[in-house]
């Protein structure tokens, strides 16, 4: 499991330092802090796995956390989900600031919770899979990278490579990673639909399998060994899948 | 001789009043009826028509305009001619035209149905213009011819007589007279007998054959008197008088005069009343006249009257209609003007409310802070550490006081001049409820009260984000301040009547009465200001502002609340539809 890259968009220094206290605290990772819209700019285009920007609108005494985020959206860049900080609830502003389409907002002062709360429901307006994580503790966003699932209060991150194998156990899923296994509440049917086809594949009832973690397949005794050691068996219903993998290997 | 030439002259014009009479009186009605039957078939001839219409009416001057075009007209038959010439010569005839009447009736043809009559009038016409001798020749063609037409054999005999006489052949002029002196003595014609016996007397008289022409003029003078006729009774008189003073009896020729005077007064006096009648008539129209004028002025008037009325009216309406209207925007205005009084007032005691707040309650925290750090100084100097923790326990619960009492003002003044952004949206009130509570959780647990969430995450209410957490933290502040160690503060969801869903925020510390629950209900920013408990801060700004952001959420505030027992606060929000 990684932490959630967050790159802080932020002047005021001690706003700054408590913001990023907190999210160390839960695990968060500090990719960048900007004070200012060029530098956030810069940080926003070199770096490359940042998972979440944090924009606080006044940068200074004019409000160039919204033109940052007009900025982004503007760009032909892969775009990463965003969120206001504003200590302004003034009408205008906040107008101006939802045309840019902020996938969050929070009004200052906010507590631990309401920021952690907000970065994850920011992550689930972005990839449009509402009430998976912030809801529940043990849902997940699936992305074409990764999985997003709720650790405690905070978000990690498992890049989809990394996976072994999943299994299902009723509403759970069980996933199995190089580096360990945890549980996540999601259907089967929606990991399916989320994951992508050439790289996961269904071998039987309860298991999906990395296609590229296969270390050997054992077709008499209908058994696959993966990477790590793990055995899966598989079904002669979705022997064909196997079959056809192996001729393209 | 003179003289009595001179009564022949008289006698000449009595004739022809005895004719008009005569020929009015009897002949006329009998002979219009006899010529509207003769010449019924002539009907479709329009202009005949009305030339007939005109005659049967006697219209003379219409029949002689209408005729005149008789001669431009080519007439359809020699009969509707001859109606037409005798048409036109009947009317000259009664208008006096005498020569013109006469040309008309010579042009009329010998078959002509009443020729005998054209004859007789032509002779009349002669007899009247002194050409005796042409008149003779008429009246003998008719003298023995059948009179059927409606006029009288004694008639033509008379006038046959009166010819003679005038042409002085005596012997004739008595042979004629004396016919028909005898067929009015058959008939009794009184009138034509006065006649007759002057022209007979006149006759003798002229040959000076007096004593046969006197008893003439006695007769003639005795049967005057039974006649109506003034001018037969004046000229019998007057014959009489000449008679009387040729014989040199001046005494009764006097008298006769006297009565020949008479007789001429009278007929003058008829004349005059006639005249005078005449003139009334006159002046009576004239009269009517200028009434009729007098009443059409009048009318007039009354027509200009009304409508001056009329227009005064409608102007007096019209001014009516936009005094009302100016009025009404006075008093409209003035309307206006004393409501955004009232709301000025009400927002100058709000603002005094808010100043009063802000310079007692902040002030007195502020002090008290400044009390604190000095306090906190000196036992930091005297390394009093367990001091200095309690002393910055102590400050920060008196900052974060102050900090939510600022908090308020700014939201409060937010809300009144509703800059701040609203934007109602579906909600998980757990969540709300959870982030409201976090920041409370260390003085829950200083306090050492039982704090549960009880909401489900799935409970969903229509809010904005920001009021809704204004509002609870308000309503959990007060549950906090109102409640003792031990005490508990639940927070729980229940559904409500139509698509409601109430918050409930109950806490079991102290509690209130009625009395103020219902002030906190009631009261607005600047009435609220009492505090009974003395040692809790608190200035009722809270309560308002969560009422009045309830309110703004179309939401519901309540209170339930037993004094010792605990409150519940509920607030009713509109369900998210499902």
């Amino acid at each position: 499991m990684e932490k959630i890259n967050v790159l802080v968009v932020e002047d005021n220094p001690l706003e700054r330092e408590a913001l990023v206290e907190v999210l160390e605290n839960n695990n968060y990772n500090i990719t960048g802090i900007a004070d200012n819209f060029k530098a956030a700019l810069a940080i926003y285009l070199n770096q490359k796995d940042i998972d979440i920007v944090i924009i606080d609108i006044f940068l200074g005494e004019h409000p160039e956390g919204i033109l940052f985020a007009e900025t982004i959206n503007q760009l032909e860049y892969p775009k990463k989900p965003f969120l206001f900080l504003t200590s302004s609830i003034d009408k205008e502003l906040f107008e101006r600031a939802k045309a840019t389409m902020p996938f969050n907002y929070m009004v200052k002062p906010f507590n631990e919770l309401e920021l952690l709360f907000s970065l994850g429901k920011a992550m689930e307006t972005f990839y449009n899979q509402n009430e998976t994580i912030a809801d529940n503790d043990k849902g997940a966003i699936v992305t074409p990278d990764c999985l997003y699932i709720q650790k405690g209060n905070s978000l990690k991150k498992v890049l989809l490579d990394q996976i072994i194998f999943i299994q299902v156990e009723g509403r759970y899923c069980n996933i199995i990673t190089e580096k360990g296994k945890f549980v996540i509440l999601i259907s089967l049917t929606k990991v399916i639909e989320l994951l992508d086809s050439k790289i996961f594949g269904r071998v039987s009832r309860n298991f999906i399998v990395n296609l590229q973690k296969i270390e050997e397949i054992f077709p008499n005794d209908n058994l696959i060994m993966m990477l790590g050691g793990y055995k899966v068996t598989f079904s002669d219903k979705y022997k064909s899948i196997i079959k056809k993998h192996i001729i393209l290997k | 001789m003179l003289i009595s030439k001179c009564s022949s002259i008289f006698f000449f014009s009595l004739c022809i009043i005895c004719y008009a009479q005569n020929s009015k009186k009897q002949s006329k009605p009998y002979f219009f009826k006899t010529l509207k039957e003769k010449s019924q078939h002539l009907i479709n001839d329009d202009f005949f028509d009305k030339s007939r219409s005109f005659f049967l009416n006697q219209e003379w001057d219409s029949i002689l305009v209408h005729t005149s075009l008789l001669e431009q007209k080519v007439p359809e038959s020699t009969e509707v001619k001859d109606y037409g010439h005798f048409f036109r010569g009947y009317g000259f005839l009664k208008k006096g035209l005498l020569s013109e009447s006469e040309n008309e009736f010579y042009k009329i043809s010998k078959d002509f149905e009443f020729a005998l009559r054209v004859i007789m009038y032509q002779g009349e016409i002669n007899l009247m213009s002194s050409k005796y001798e042409k008149a003779i020749e008429k009246f003998k063609i008719l003298e023995d011819k059948p009179l059927d037409l409606g006029f009288k054999r004694s008639n033509i005999l008379f006038n046959l007589g009166l010819c003679y006489l005038h042409l002085k052949k005596f012997k004739r002029a008595n042979k004629y007279l004396k016919k028909s002196l005898k067929l009015y003595e058959e008939k009794k014609d009184t009138t034509e007998l006065v006649g007759a016996y002057a022209y007979l007397g006149s006759l003798y008289y002229e040959q000076y054959k007096d004593d046969i022409a006197i008893p003439y003029f006695q007769r003639a003078y005795d049967l005057a008197k039974n006649v109506d006729d003034f001018t037969l009774k004046r000229d019998a008189a007057k014959n009489m008088a000449i008679v009387e003073e040729n014989r040199k009896d001046l005494v009764a020729a006097l008298l006769y005069r006297k009565e020949y005077e008479q007789w001429k007064d009278s007929l003058n006096d008829q004349n005059k009343i006639w005249q005078t009648a005449q003139f009334e008539k006159k002046f009576a129209i004239a009269q009517k006249e200028k009434e009729v004028n007098v009443l059409k002025a009048e009318n007039r008037a009354q027509v200009a009257e009304r409508n001056t009325i009329l227009y005064a009216a409608i102007g007096l309406f019209l001014l009516l209609i936009v005094i009302s209207f100016f009025y009404r925007k006075n008093i409209k205005s003035k309307k206006t003007i004393s409501l955004q009084n009232e709301k000025l007032d009400a927002l100058n005691t709000t603002k005094d409310r808010l100043f009063s707040i802000v310079s007692h309650d902040l002030r007195s925290s502020v002090n008290t802070l400044k009390l604190s750090n000095k306090k906190l100084l000196a036992n930091l100097e005297a390394e009093n550490f367990d001091g200095v923790h309690q002393l910055l326990l102590k400050n920060s619960a008196l900052v974060g006081g102050a900090y939510n009492l600022l908090d308020n003002l700014l939201n409060w003044a937010l809300l009144q001049t509703k800059q701040a952004y609203f934007e109602i949206k579906e909600l998980q009130l757990f969540f709300a409820v959870e982030h409201v509570a976090f920041n409370y959780l260390p003085l829950i647990k200083e306090k050492e009260i039982h704090f549960e969430n009880k909401v489900p995450k799935s409970v969903k209410a229509l809010a904005d984000k920001e009021s809704l957490k204004i509002i609870l933290r308000n309503i959990l502040d007060n549950a906090i301040k109102f409640s003792e160690s031990n005490d508990s503060i639940k927070i729980y969801t229940q559904e409500a009547k139509e698509d409601r869903i109430n918050i409930v925020i109950e806490d079991t510390g102290l509690g209130m009465d009625e009395e103020t629950r219902l002030r906190l209900l009631r009261a607005k920013v600047s009435t609220v200001n009492e505090r009974k408990h003395k040692n809790i801060i608190g200035s009722g700004l809270g309560l308002q502002l969560c009422k009045s952001m309830i309110q703004k959420n179309k939401g519901e505030f309540l209170i339930e609340s037993e004094l010792g027992r605990g409150t519940k606060m509920i607030v009713s929000l509109p369900k998210s539809p499902d």
